[in-house]
């Protein structure tokens, strides 16, 4: 773990009004990394997703991607630089067949620049995307509009759009929920195919079981504030850990 | 006469056409209600208008400066008004109309009405079809508003870019998510708009004159035509064209010419009722709204 971090956060805060939804979080990333993100419900997570791919500006506080400060980037450019997201709420372009949900990253300024202006067949490249995240080629699942997808699907093509970004650090929030345990299951090994890529991946979750089977080190959140950050096992040893999860006051 | 009545209710389809698709290109990609559409269209005119009398420049090259000051103006609204009240549909309505009211009013200021203020028709001749005249510039209109509808249908729903253009108009987190700036993307589409009113008005006002005037007309004329098509939508600028243009020219032959307004507004109505958001729109129809 000597590696310089990809990512370095650094007393990341952000108010709401007079609502201090995150509170000085700082931590950082090494390459190849899988960090989980837990917390109850308000407890900032999804605000520091925000953050560090400033959908939301910080109040104040530093984010730096391979050494490059990017807390005052526009939210495109922090794409540009290999930062991909995925949403909780996923929002396709439900009228479109899955495949051409996929035209946006794969004409996106990323790409232009990773081609370097030699495209290829979109709509293959857009099939094998969708296969490589479970879209059975044979049942030209990925033919169908969206809308008609069941939320399973919907979770893999927006881990598809992610990938299709090419980035060095996926942040993924809630990517499993609303899913049942078998789809879980089946998505479970898509991350590790990308993190055996050697890509970064930050996930943000409320299935503790599944994501600690995949994650090297877990940070927990509560009210706005990191209060436990280390491998699983021991972080749910912790006391603070306990009582936010438990609701009640420790000791 | 019924030949006739329909060869003009044509033409009249393609200027209605031609007025609205800049107003819906720019509400399409960047849901931004141009109101100061207009006053692009009467800028273009009193522009060329300007060149080609008071300074003399040639024809062509009064009409690319025109268009490409169409282009900037439109860009430079966009960042430095429209950034600001961007995504409150409200003030962006309220900042447009204002711009557009002072361009206007400040052509008011300074006279220039009159019939001497117009552009010249790209070839003085006429020609019969079926028993009808037909002078070459409404030809030109028909023409050219069939090819710019179909190169703009064309863009939006067939090239992949396009494509992505209409994914950003429905909604822009997915845009930023994929590294797409939004915001350039939405200049550009006010700044394509303001140079398709440029080119409306090259092709239109050689058919009457430049007034300040024309601007609120184009403007109403362009709002009701997207209206009752639906926001935003290309076939829906189209059929809503055939259905004002039609109802207008019928309604002057047959009717009298005092009538044509209360029925192209007995039109919009009619529509608005039984579809609310428009023939194509895509906006959520009452029921879903409550």
């Amino acid at each position: 773990m000597t590696d310089a971090p990809i990512l370095s956060v650094s007393e990341l805060s952000k108010n709401f009004g007079g609502v201090r939804a995150l509170n000085q979080v700082s931590f950082d990333l090494q390459p190849g990394e899988l960090l989980g993100v837990i917390g109850p419900n308000g407890s900032g997570k999804t605000t520091l997703v925000n953050l560090i791919t400033r959908f939301v500006k910080p109040t104040s506080g530093e984010v730096f991607f391979k050494g490059k400060k990017i807390s005052h980037l526009p939210p495109y450019k922090i794409v540009r630089l290999g930062i991909a997201r995925t949403f909780q709420m996923v929002k396709p372009f439900y009228q479109l067949p899955a495949y051409k949900n996929m035209i946006i990253p794969l004409y996106s300024p990323r790409m232009r620049q990773l081609a370097g202006g030699h495209y290829g067949d979109r709509d293959a490249m857009a099939l094998d995307l969708l296969e490589e995240v479970g879209f059975e080629r044979d049942a030209h699942v990925a033919y169908k509009t969206a809308g008609a997808l069941p939320q399973g699907y919907l979770k893999r093509l927006e881990l598809a759009k992610a990938l299709a970004l090419q980035p060095d650090l996926f942040i993924l929030d809630e990517l499993f929920s609303g899913l049942s345990l078998a789809e879980v299951a089946s998505i479970v090994p898509i991350i590790e195919k990308i993190r055996m890529a050697g890509k970064t991946i930050i996930m943000i979750e409320h299935r503790l079981k599944e994501l600690f089977r995949i994650a090297d080190r877990v940070i927990v959140m509560n009210y706005g504030e990191k209060i436990a950050d280390g491998p699983a096992e021991a972080v749910m040893e912790d006391e603070a850990v306990k009582s936010a999860y438990l609701g009640t006051e420790a000791g | 006469m019924l030949v006739g009545t329909t060869i003009y209710a044509l033409i009249n389809t393609a200027i209605l056409a031609l007025m609205a698709i800049g107003f819906n290109l720019t509400f399409g990609i960047s849901g931004v209600a141009n109101f100061a559409y207009g006053a692009f269209y009467v800028f273009a005119a009193y522009g060329i208008w300007g060149m080609l009398n008071l300074l003399h420049i040639p024809y062509l090259l009064a009409v690319l400066i025109a268009v490409l000051a169409n282009l900037i103006l439109g860009a430079l609204i966009y960042r430095f008004v429209l950034l600001r009240v961007r995504g409150q549909a409200l003030s962006e309505v309220i900042a447009t109309f204002g711009i557009g009211l002072a361009i206007l009013e400040l052509f008011s200021y300074f006279g220039w009405v009159g019939f001497e203020y117009t552009l010249p028709v790209f070839m003085d001749r006429s020609f019969i079809i079926a028993g009808t005249y037909v002078d070459f510039q409404r030809l030109a209109i028909l023409g050219f508003s069939a090819v710019l509808i179909a190169c703009l249908w064309w863009f939006t729903h067939h090239t992949s870019i396009g494509l992505a253009f209409r994914g950003i108009a429905q909604d822009e987190r997915t845009a930023l998510t994929f590294g797409i700036d939004s915001d350039r993307i939405a200049m550009l589409s006010v700044s394509f708009g303001a140079g398709i009113a440029a080119l409306a008005a090259l092709f239109i006002i050689p058919l009457g004159s430049i007034a300040p005037g024309e601007g609120y007309d184009v403007l109403i004329k362009a709002l009701a035509v997207c209206i009752i098509g639906g926001l935003g939508s290309t076939g829906g600028v189209i059929a809503a064209s055939f259905i004002v243009g039609f109802a207008e020219r019928f309604t002057d032959t047959y009717i009298g010419s005092h009538w044509t307004m209360i029925v192209s507004l007995a039109a919009i109505l009619l529509v608005l009722t039984i579809k609310p958001s428009g023939l194509f729109g895509k906006q959520k129809e009452l029921e879903e709204r409550i």
